[in-house]
């Protein structure tokens, strides 16, 4: 066992060092190519044609669609887009931008690649886990296409740093996962005058839209709307949902990613990236709207212009590029800080509990996760109440009454202990379940499990799964 | 979220996306129509206790497939009819 282990462990030292030198070589390789493609574009050499030789092979296919032409061909290897975010979204769409030769891409993401962003972001793989993202992302892009110029910016985008990164791009694609990102991207670009390419993905849902196209001043109506128009108000931060909580399918944000390339390329090619050229040729701006199980699948809203009001856009609007420093983001969206609303008589460390749990004690263990993490794993002997069935308080009765999920053999002093994944929930139902009397005037204990069944992992059962 | 079918006589349908669903516990439903728009929010808020300030207040609206802006005075005309597809569209923000 000790030797297998062993040649184990040194052949994935040797895989590393060959991925390494892979990559070193793969560095060296682009570096030539780029010289060698000077030379060939050079003053020189000039060529009698726009494009290389290699170029309309590698985009003939693309080319010869009416839509695209050499124009179009042109127009592509002449921009520049700037994707927000390496992930789900920045995935799909980048590779997709490489591939249709746009001339420099430019990549955001501060980020580095889990486990559990595989079965999702498709450029990275299993052994760049602990990479940057960025890296990641532009070590496949340069494999794909290695005439494009990439620039990895490794950080978060701020309301310090987004002028100036954002600012040496024509076009923007917003691939992140929150909703101060999506408010800061959209200010930067209406300020700065740039199209921006926006989608966001969930659970099975998509919403795509093209915002501030044409990307004319503030204040002119003929623009396009930004997100401020379309979103004026941001959702509680309480009920904004992440990819790790609320779930994602892979191949949904994947689509999102897609059709966000393709709109980029459509804006581009249609020469849509000027603010002038616009003018003329007013579109109606629609949002796209994905949801697996829908039916249709797709649906294409049609929304207005710029909102007269929009505190971004519009004529009254006061944002300045210095202001838009000063913006406090999570200030606007809200920050939900951890929910802490139980006195200490009300909560219990998960080794404790077991210990009461190795004691016999009768008691109701209520896990308030949603039925499909439940089914994954549970304590044994736990009720299974999601915590959506308790918003608008449909899971609780009249005081004095009992709800129809507690059983009437648990004796009325049984304590009920609650239980979700880290420890928010819990305290909101134990507050809602003591609230509705069920703690029968103090002679039942009510408590919440602290730390949720992450905290379980940690003190009882090392065993359990983290998914 | 099957909506393909029509409501039945004098309702309407609505689809409810994202966080919208979640809250209602469901894709779709229908409702008796006519419904004056500036009143739909009432009534989802008297069958779904909180979701206006969790959830409504930051929605995009939409009536067959076309935006209405709630918050202004010319949508206060706009009367919900029998037939008409209603979506609550909250931002999804994750990706």
């Amino acid at each position: 066992m000790e030797t297998a282990n062993d040649s184990a462990e040194a052949l994935r030292r040797q895989i590393l060092e060959t991925e390494d030198e892979l990559k070193r070589l793969k560095d060296q390789l682009s570096k030539v190519e780029e010289k060698t493609a000077l030379e060939q574009d050079g003053p020189v050499t000039q060529s009698k044609w726009p494009l290389s030789a290699e170029e309309y092979q590698r985009y003939g296919r693309q080319m010869i669609v009416p839509n695209i032409g050499i124009q179009g061909q042109l127009r592509l290897k002449s921009a520049s887009v700037l994707l927000v975010g390496a992930g789900g979204l920045g995935c799909p769409a980048s590779v997709y931008l490489a591939g249709a030769g746009v001339g420099t891409i430019g990549i955001v993401d501060g980020d580095v690649v889990e486990t559990s962003n595989l079965h999702r972001q498709i450029l990275h793989n299993t052994s760049s886990v602990g990479m940057k993202k960025v890296d990641s992302v532009i070590s496949y892009l340069k494999s794909l296409n290695s005439q494009i110029k990439y620039t990895a910016h490794a950080t978060h985008l701020t309301p310090e740093n987004a002028a100036e990164i954002v600012s040496s791009y024509d076009l923007v694609l917003d691939c992140t996962d929150h909703p101060t990102s999506r408010y800061l991207i959209s200010d930067t670009c209406v300020l700065l005058q740039k199209p921006l390419v926006s989608a966001s993905a969930l659970k099975t849902e998509g919403q795509l839209i093209v915002l501030n196209c044409p990307p004319l001043p503030s204040g002119d109506e003929k623009g396009g709307p930004c997100y401020r128009c379309v979103f004026p108000k941001p959702p509680p931060a309480e009920s904004v949902v992440s990819c790790g909580d609320g779930g994602i399918i892979g191949p949904v944000v994947g689509v999102m990613g897609v059709m966000q390339a393709l709109e980029a390329i459509k804006v581009i090619t249609e020469g849509r990236l000027g603010g002038d050229l616009m003018r003329a040729e007013q579109r109606s701006n629609t949002m796209l709207l994905f949801a697996a199980n829908g039916n249709p699948q797709f649906r294409s809203l049609k929304m207005r212009g710029r909102n007269p009001k929009c505190l971004a856009c519009s004529a009254n609007a006061a944002m300045t590029l210095e202001t838009l420093k000063a913006m406090d983001y999570a200030f606007f969206c809200g920050v939900a800080a951890p929910v802490s609303i139980l006195g200490p008589e009300m909560r219990i460390e998960a080794r404790e509990y077991e210990g009461m749990r190795l004691e016999g004690r009768q008691h109701l263990l209520v896990d308030v996760r949603d039925k499909v993490q439940f089914d994954i794993c549970s304590i044994d002997g736990s009720l299974n109440v999601p915590f959506s069935t308790f918003q608008g308080n449909r899971a609780l009765v009249q005081a004095g009454e009992c709800p129809s999920w507690l059983s009437m053999t648990l004796s009325p002093d049984a304590p009920i202990y609650v239980v979700c994944r880290l420890g928010n929930d819990s305290q909101v139902v134990a507050k809602k379940l003591q609230d509705s009397g069920l703690d029968k005037n103090g002679t039942r204990e009510i408590r919440d499990i602290k730390g949720g069944l992450r905290a379980w992992k940690q003190q009882v059962d090392s065993s359990w799964p983290e998914y | 979220m099957s909506t393909a079918s029509k409501p039945p006589a004098g309702h309407f349908t609505i689809l409810y996306f994202a966080s919208a669903s979640s809250y209602t516990a469901r894709d779709s439903e229908n409702l008796p129509a006519p419904l004056p728009v500036s009143k739909l929010f009432e009534v989802l808020e008297v069958k779904y206790s909180g979701i206006k300030p969790k959830i409504l207040d930051s929605c995009l609206l939409t009536i067959n497939l076309e935006y209405v802006d709630v918050t202004d005075d010319s949508a206060s005309d706009v009367v919900i009819k029998e037939c008409d597809e209603v979506a609550i569209i909250p931002p999804v923000s994750s990706g």
